[in-house]
C-alpha cells in the first residue's frame, strides 16, 4: 500500500494519552451466570435439592471466571459465594 | 371382633415392650392406632391366611418356625385368633410404626444407597472447568500478544503511524489493555488528521467451558474493532459504510445515522467497484467512488483481491455524525486470523492509516456538499421539533400538577374560608362590569 502523503504521518505534539471512559454498571453486558447462581442457589436451599445446589457453584464459578471489571461484579460475585457457603453446610447435612 | 380388641392390649407387652419405652410419645398414638385397625384387619387376613401366603407382607407369616420373636411359645396361644401377626404388619403399614425403627436401628451400616453420581459428575466438571479456565486464558493472551507483535511492535505499521503506543503515557507502557480474560485493547495517538486510535480485540471466551461449549453449537469468530477519532477540522460530510450485503441490511436498519441519512447505493456501470458480494451504503454517490480509489480496488477489494484478501473483512462505517461521545469517528472491523497466521490480515490493517489520510484530506464538492448541507440541515430541524415537543409536554406536565395542587388546597379550605373566596370573586367580577366612573376632586 503505497503511503500517497510520503512525508512522515508522526505528530509526536498531537498524541493524547488513552483516558478509558469510565463504563457504568449500567451497560455493562447483563452477568446471567451470577443470576442462575442465586436462583439455583436458592431453590437448593429451599427443595433440599443436591442437584441445584451443585448447578449453582458451577454457575457461580462461570460468573467468577467472567469478571470483567472487579468492583461492580464483586459484590454479585461475593453474595454468590455466601448462598454456595449455606449450602454446602445445608448439602452436608441433609446428607446424614 | 370383641374378642380381638381387649387382647391386643394383653399383647402389647409383648414384642413391644421396648419400644415403648424408647419413644414415649409413639406411646400415646401407639394402642389408639392398634385399638381401631385390628377389627377389620383381622377378619380379612384371618380368611386370606388358607390361602397361599402373602408374598407381599414384610414379616413371615408366624409358622411356628419361622416367627420372629425368640420367645415364641405357639402352645399358649393354639385356638386363638392369629392376632400378632396382622398386629406386627399393620404398625408396619403406618410410616411411625416403633417396630420398624427398631429394625432400622441394628443395620446402620448400609445408608440408604445414595448415589454419588451428582457428586461425581460436577466435581469432575469443576475441576475440568478450572483447567480449562487457566489454559483458555494462556491461549486468548497468545492471540492478542501475537497481533500485537505483527502489527504494534517496533518498526511495525502502527509504530510508523503514530508516536504514542500503548495505553500508559511514559516509555515503558503496556502495549495492551486487558478488560477481562478475552476483550483487550490497544491505544495509539500522535498522528495528523486523527486524536488517536482505539482498536478492541473482542476474542471467543476460551477461558469459560461453558462458552466453549456454547460455542461448538452458535460459532462465533474473534474479532477486532478499530475506532479512529478524527479531529473535527479534517473530516468533510462523508458518511460512508460497506459490509457484506447480509451483514449490510442489518447495520443500514439499526445504525441511526445510517438510516437517516444513507441510502444502498447500485453498482455504477461506468467504473470498477468492489466485489459483488459486498454492499456499500453511502449519502451520495460522490463520496462513495472518491472512497473507493483504485488501489483500495486492486490491493483489498476487488473480485479477485477480495477472496484473497478480504477474508478477514467485516465492515466499514466513516461518518461525522456517529452517535455517542465522539462525532467523527471511522470504524473498521474485521475477523482475526488464528495466532500463527496472524501476517494474513496485513493488508486489511494497512487500509486503516491509509482511509484516514484519504478521509483528512477529503474535500466534498460543491454540489455534494449542498446536498449534504439541506440533508443534514432538515436533520437538525427534526431534532429541534422533537426538543420543542418535548419541552412543550413538560410545561404542560408543570401547568397541570400546579393546577392539581390548588384544587387540593381548595378543598382542604374550611368551608367558610370558601364562601369568603367566592364573595371576594363574586365583587371583583363586580368591580369589573361596573362602568368605569372617575372621581375628581372639587377644584
Amino acid at each position: 500500500m503505497s503511503h500517497s502523503g510520503g512525508a512522515d504521518p508522526r505528530m509526536p505534539s498531537a498524541s493524547k494519552p488513552y483516558a478509558s471512559s469510565p463504563i457504568s454498571a449500567t451497560d455493562l453486558p447483563a452477568d446471567y451466570s451470577g443470576f442462575f447462581a442465586i436462583a439455583f442457589g436458592i431453590v437448593g436451599l429451599m427443595l433440599r435439592y443436591k442437584l441445584c445446589s451443585w448447578l449453582a457453584i458451577i454457575c457461580c464459578a462461570q460468573s467468577l471466571a467472567n469478571m470483567r471489571n472487579v468492583e461492580n461484579d464483586l459484590k454479585q460475585v461475593v453474595m454468590a459465594m455466601t448462598v454456595q457457603f449455606w449450602m454446602c453446610i445445608d448439602c452436608l447435612d441433609c446428607k446424614f | 371382633s370383641a374378642l380381638a380388641s381387649p387382647d391386643p392390649t394383653h399383647f402389647e407387652g409383648f414384642g413391644e415392650e421396648d419400644a415403648l419405652e424408647s419413644d414415649s410419645e409413639e406411646f400415646e398414638d401407639g394402642p389408639i392406632e392398634i385399638l381401631i385397625p385390628p377389627p377389620t384387619v383381622t377378619q380379612s387376613n384371618f380368611e386370606t391366611h388358607h390361602g397361599p401366603p402373602e408374598p407381599s407382607s414384610p414379616e413371615p407369616k408366624p409358622k411356628p418356625s419361622s416367627s420372629s420373636f425368640e420367645y415364641w411359645d405357639e402352645d399358649e396361644f393354639e385356638g386363638l385368633p392369629i392376632d400378632p401377626s396382622p398386629r406386627t404388619e399393620n404398625p408396619t403399614e403406618n410410616s411411625s410404626s416403633p417396630p420398624e425403627i427398631t429394625q432400622q436401628s441394628p443395620s446402620p451400616k448400609t445408608l440408604p444407597s445414595r448415589s454419588f453420581h451428582v457428586e461425581i459428575i460436577c466435581v469432575s466438571f469443576l475441576i475440568s472447568f478450572i483447567i480449562n479456565y487457566f489454559t483458555g486464558k494462556r491461549e486468548n493472551e497468545n492471540i492478542a500478544l501475537a497481533w500485537a507483535s505483527c502489527f504494534a511492535t517496533k518498526d511495525t505499521i502502527f509504530d510508523k503511524n503514530f508516536s504514542l503506543l500503548g495505553t500508559g503515557d511514559g516509555k515503558d507502557t503496556p502495549l495492551l489493555l486487558k478488560e477481562g480474560q478475552n476483550i483487550f485493547k490497544f491505544y495509539a495517538s500522535g498522528r495528523r488528521y486523527c486524536q488517536g486510535l482505539l482498536a478492541t480485540m473482542e476474542l471467543q471466551s476460551r477461558h469459560d467451558l461453558l462458552s466453549r461449549i456454547y460455542n461448538f453449537v452458535v460459532p462465533c469468530k474473534d474479532e477486532i474493532t478499530f475506532e479512529v477519532y478524527m479531529n473535527d477540522e479534517n473530516m468533510d460530510h462523508v458518511l460512508f459504510a460497506m459490509a457484506r450485503k447480509k451483514l449490510a441490511k442489518v447495520i443500514h436498519k439499526e445504525v441511526r445515522d445510517l438510516q437517516r441519512y444513507a441510502g444502498l447505493l447500485s453498482v455504477p456501470m461506468n467504473r470498477k467497484w468492489v466485489s459483488e458480494e459486498l454492499a456499500v451504503m453511502s449519502e451520495s454517490r460522490e463520496v462513495a467512488s472518491d472512497l473507493i480509489t483504485e488501489a483500495v480496488l486492486d490491493q483489498v477489494f476487488g473480485e479477485k483481491a477480495f477472496e484473497k484478501f478480504g477474508k478477514g473483512f467485516i465492515s466499514f462505517h466513516f461518518s461525522d455524525q456517529h452517535a455517542g461521545s465522539h462525532r467523527k469517528m471511522l470504524v473498521f472491523k474485521f475477523s482475526l486470523p488464528n495466532a500463527n497466521n496472524m501476517a494474513d490480515m496485513t493488508r486489511l490493517v494497512a487500509l486503516v492509516p491509509y482511509y484516514i489520510d484519504l478521509v483528512g484530506r477529503y474535500k466534498l464538492s460543491s454540489q455534494a456538499r449542498s446536498k449534504t448541507e439541506a440533508a443534514r440541515a432538515k436533520a437538525a430541524q427534526e431534532i429541534y421539533k422533537e426538543l420543542q415537543n418535548v419541552r412543550q409536554e413538560a410545561i404542560q406536565r408543570k401547568k397541570a400538577e400546579r393546577r392539581k395542587l390548588m384544587e387540593e388546597a381548595e378543598a382542604k379550605l374550611s368551608a367558610e374560608a370558601l364562601r369568603k373566596k367566592e364573595e371576594k370573586e363574586r365583587a371583583r367580577q363586580l368591580k369589573k362590569t361596573m362602568p368605569k366612573v372617575k372621581m375628581t376632586r372639587a377644584h
